[in-house]
């Protein structure tokens, strides 16, 4: 296992692929460092400003983003025949399709934490005097993290599927678009799975719970559509013939 | 040349998913006020007197972003027609010039996203009517709602075409795409020079058609250049 | 002389390395020009300079007596080309794949039919392309090649990665379009084996540079032949010929004789029997045109 991950690695680091995970923390940076967030309430300063990417970021960008990363860690198996190379050495299915999963989602971790430091970043260089809700928006961070474990495994699987960058971006974004109407419902949003990164973003939901949406929630619908859609893209691949 | 090459661009792109893209964009735009009407139609006919003004303007919210979307999909789609086995090599070594190979290429998608505009205007037309909105039709809001932000996202058409053409790793004109996306889905926020707003015709004016002549003037600017960079290059 | 093709101190540099180096190939009507080297050599290279698919670095190009910098579109017109791995539409068919180029080219659609017959992929014209075997793809790139009816047509490796047979069959094609139709033929390969029986005229290039250019005979005329001979006594026997006057090498246990004409190796088999030698084996070896082609490939690499 250690060693299809090594190799995964390997074949990453020349791919652009620190400019695909450094152009979300960057927009972050840009669309905070806008003069556009009038902080006419009394309210902690670092609030305002995380509300205010956040609807960006994890609308649109972050489920997007993580598609394009999915399409990249299958580019080299696509090119004349990598697949199958990579399928004829002696590893499993499941072991391939395992550690590509993991080397992806290590992938969004670190951007979610470039994120977090865009978002420190901005507070600084806008002089922030109010202290650092560190609590808060870690669990901004790692709820958007987990949010997002269901769809890369869906997004693995459609780059698996598909030869070309476009399709599985063009599926994507049919379900990612609709989530701009969706989180306004209080009846379809929490069931939605593109739904999610925002939902477990959104630093207003209740604070209550270890993350910003109820345990139920995050159990069913995220768990269940990680289970879902990561044993249905592993089924996938193994009848995929290659 | 240019229509035989127009000709063997849309042989090219058969079952491809390209007319169903084509279709699927404005629908989709459509179906989310289906969706939005559908849910709450009482509150939202409530917000305004003029029923019709305030749908298309409902409608023309999600414009912008599907337009973009649309521009960054097709224009991956189309080079990867050329790309997936290297056809460029023989492409180009048939008797055409490069510029007009480009120029085909922006022909087409420049095509594809008039269908897809004009088939806006026909599903928002349709949509109201079942809507049974009160009022007069504004043909001249529908149709400006419709083909404006065409014309004003021109510039990001050259751009993602270019990227798309030169890049090896089709990841790039895909990035580059969605920070794009994330751009136009912000574009109240942006300054007005920034290409991604002018798709949502805001600007310090209120102006609609000062997008529009930017948008074709910039976007012929940037198309050049992207062209002229396609002949300079080496085919691979 | 006239010449189809016509290059000028070809050169091609990327970056620091010269892929292409001062080429000065000529190619002369009906001729089938077998243009070999080893891989990497810059075969590709030149013939996508040939097709205006890169620009020299310098130096200059003629094609039917015509610059190709700026006649470019009118030469291409008269050129049928296959580059390296076969180009195609996966998703399309046979039939749609010819009708693409075939829109761009402006020749009448019956010749679809006609090149599909050609390379006989006709019982597969409506099926897709992305079901083909490699040799299939292949002859829909020849087929496509031939769309234009081109006096000169240019072949790379057309034979890579194919069947024994595969290889026979395109060699034949070949032939019959050289032959019957006329048509000038450069055709790149790594092996000289593919081009020994086609080739009229042979150029090899190594390190980008053309290290032999000249019919296939003159090279033919490198395969020097030698008699061989195998004895019970070698030492015996090579000094009985050294004291007739007969200079012989030793290698293997065979003795070796320079070329000579018959009268001289019948005056050399006499020799030995008389002294008492017992003779095994004569044989005549020739250096085959392979050696030849790795010999003078490898002498350009200890320059």
């Amino acid at each position: 296992m250690l060693s299809i991950l090594s190799s995964e690695w390997f074949k990453l680091r020349k791919s652009g692929i620190i400019f695909i995970i450094t152009a979300g923390p960057l927009v972050g940076l840009i669309i905070g460092l806008l003069p556009s967030f009038p902080n006419e309430i009394e309210i902690n300063q670092w609030y305002m400003l995380v509300l205010g990417i956040n609807l960006t970021y994890a609308l649109l960008f972050l489920p997007l983003i993580t598609g394009v990363l999915a399409s990249v860690i299958c580019r080299y198996e696509h090119q004349a025949g990598g697949w199958k190379q990579l399928l004829s050495l002696p590893v499993t299915r499941w072991r391939v399709f395992t550690a590509k999963y993991m080397v992806l989602i290590f992938l969004v971790l670190i951007m979610q934490l470039l994120y977090l430091s865009s978002i420190y970043g901005v507070g600084m260089i806008k002089g922030f005097t109010d202290p650092f809700p560190i609590n808060i928006v870690w669990k901004s961070i790692l709820g958007g993290w987990i949010a997002t474990l269901p769809l890369v495994a869906l997004q693995l699987g459609l780059s698996i599927f598909f030869k070309s960058f476009a399709a599985p971006f063009a599926v994507n974004v049919v379900f990612t678009l609709p989530t701009i109407l969706v989180v306004n419902s209080e009846h379809f949003g929490p069931y939605y799975p593109w739904a999610q990164p925002f939902s477990m973003m959104n630093i207003g939901g209740g604070t209550d719970n270890v993350f910003f949406v109820p345990w139920d929630q995050l159990l069913i619908v995220v768990g269940g559509s990680f289970i879902i859609f990561f044993f249905g893209s592993l089924q996938y691949f193994y009848r995929k013939p290659i | 040349m240019i229509k035989n090459l127009l000709c063997a661009d849309f042989l090219k792109i058969k079952r491809k998913g390209f007319w169903f893209l084509t279709f699927l964009g404005p629908f989709g735009v459509v179906a989310l006020q289906m969706v939005n009407y559908g849910v709450r139609k009482d509150y939202l006919l409530q917000q305004s007197n003029d029923e019709w003004g305030y749908y298309i303007l409902n409608v023309s919210t999600f414009t912008p972003l599907a337009l973009v979307l649309g521009v960054v999909i097709l224009t991956s789609f189309m080079t990867s027609v050329e790309n997936e086995t290297n056809a460029w090599k023989q492409l180009i070594a048939f008797p055409v010039t490069k510029i007009s190979v480009y120029l085909s290429k922006l022909t087409v998608l420049a095509l594809l996203l008039f269908i897809s505009s004009f088939l806006l205007m026909l599903f928002t037309l349709g949509f109201g009517m079942i809507l049974e909105l009160q009022g007069q039709i504004p043909y001249g809001k529908l149709l400006k709602h419709s083909f404006y932000p065409y014309f004003a996202v021109t510039p990001v058409l050259a751009l993602q075409l270019w990227i798309a053409i030169v890049s090896k790793n089709q990841g790039v004109p895909i990035a580059v795409g969605v920070l794009g996306v994330i751009l136009t889905y912000s574009a109240y926020l942006l300054p007005d020079w920034m290409i991604w707003k002018w798709p949502s015709l805001i600007n310090e004016w209120d102006e609609p058609l000062i997008n529009v002549l930017l948008g074709v003037g910039v976007g012929s600017l940037l198309y050049i250049i992207g062209m002229f960079d396609f002949v300079r290059r080496d085919v691979k | 002389m006239e010449y189809i093709l016509e290059t000028k101190e070809l050169t091609k540099r990327f970056g620091k390395e010269e892929a292409v180096s001062k080429l000065d190939m000529k190619i002369k009507k009906g001729e089938i020009y077998g243009f070999l080297g080893p891989n990497g050599a810059g075969k590709t290279t030149t013939i996508r300079i040939l097709l205006g698919l890169m620009k020299p670095t310098s130096g200059s190009i003629r094609i039917f007596q015509e610059n190709l910098d700026t006649e470019r579109i009118s030469i291409l017109k008269r050129v049928g080309s296959l580059v390296e791995n076969p180009s195609y539409y996966p998703h399309l068919t046979a039939y749609e794949n010819l009708e693409a180029s075939r829109k761009i080219l402006e020749v009448p659609k019956a010749r679809i039919q006609e090149v599909l017959n050609i390379v006989g992929l006709s019982d597969v014209t409506n099926k897709k392309v992305k079901g083909f075997s490699l040799g299939m793809k292949q002859r829909l790139g020849i087929a496509n090649s031939l769309m234009n009816n081109p006096e000169l047509l240019i072949l790379d490796e057309p034979t890579n990665g194919l069947d024994p047979s595969g290889i026979i069959e395109i060699r034949n094609l070949i032939n019959r379009l050289a032959n019957e139709a006329g048509i000038t033929i450069l055709i790149s390969s790594h092996l000289l084996s593919e081009v020994d029986q086609l080739a009229t005229t042979v150029g090899i290039i190594n390190k980008g540079k053309l290290i032999f250019q000249d019919s296939i005979d003159v090279m033919r005329r490198y395969a020097q032949q030698s008699i061989s001979i195998k004895v019970n006594d070698s030492e015996k026997a090579r000094n009985m010929l050294f004291s007739n006057g007969i200079k012989t090498n030793y290698e293997n246990g065979r003795i070796l004789l320079p070329e000579l004409a018959d009268m001289e190796i019948a005056e050399a088999i006499r020799i030995l029997v008389e002294s008492g030698v017992s003779i095994y084996r004569v044989e005549e070896e020739k250096r085959s045109l392979e050696e030849i082609f790795l010999q003078m490939t490898r002498e350009e690499e200890d320059d």
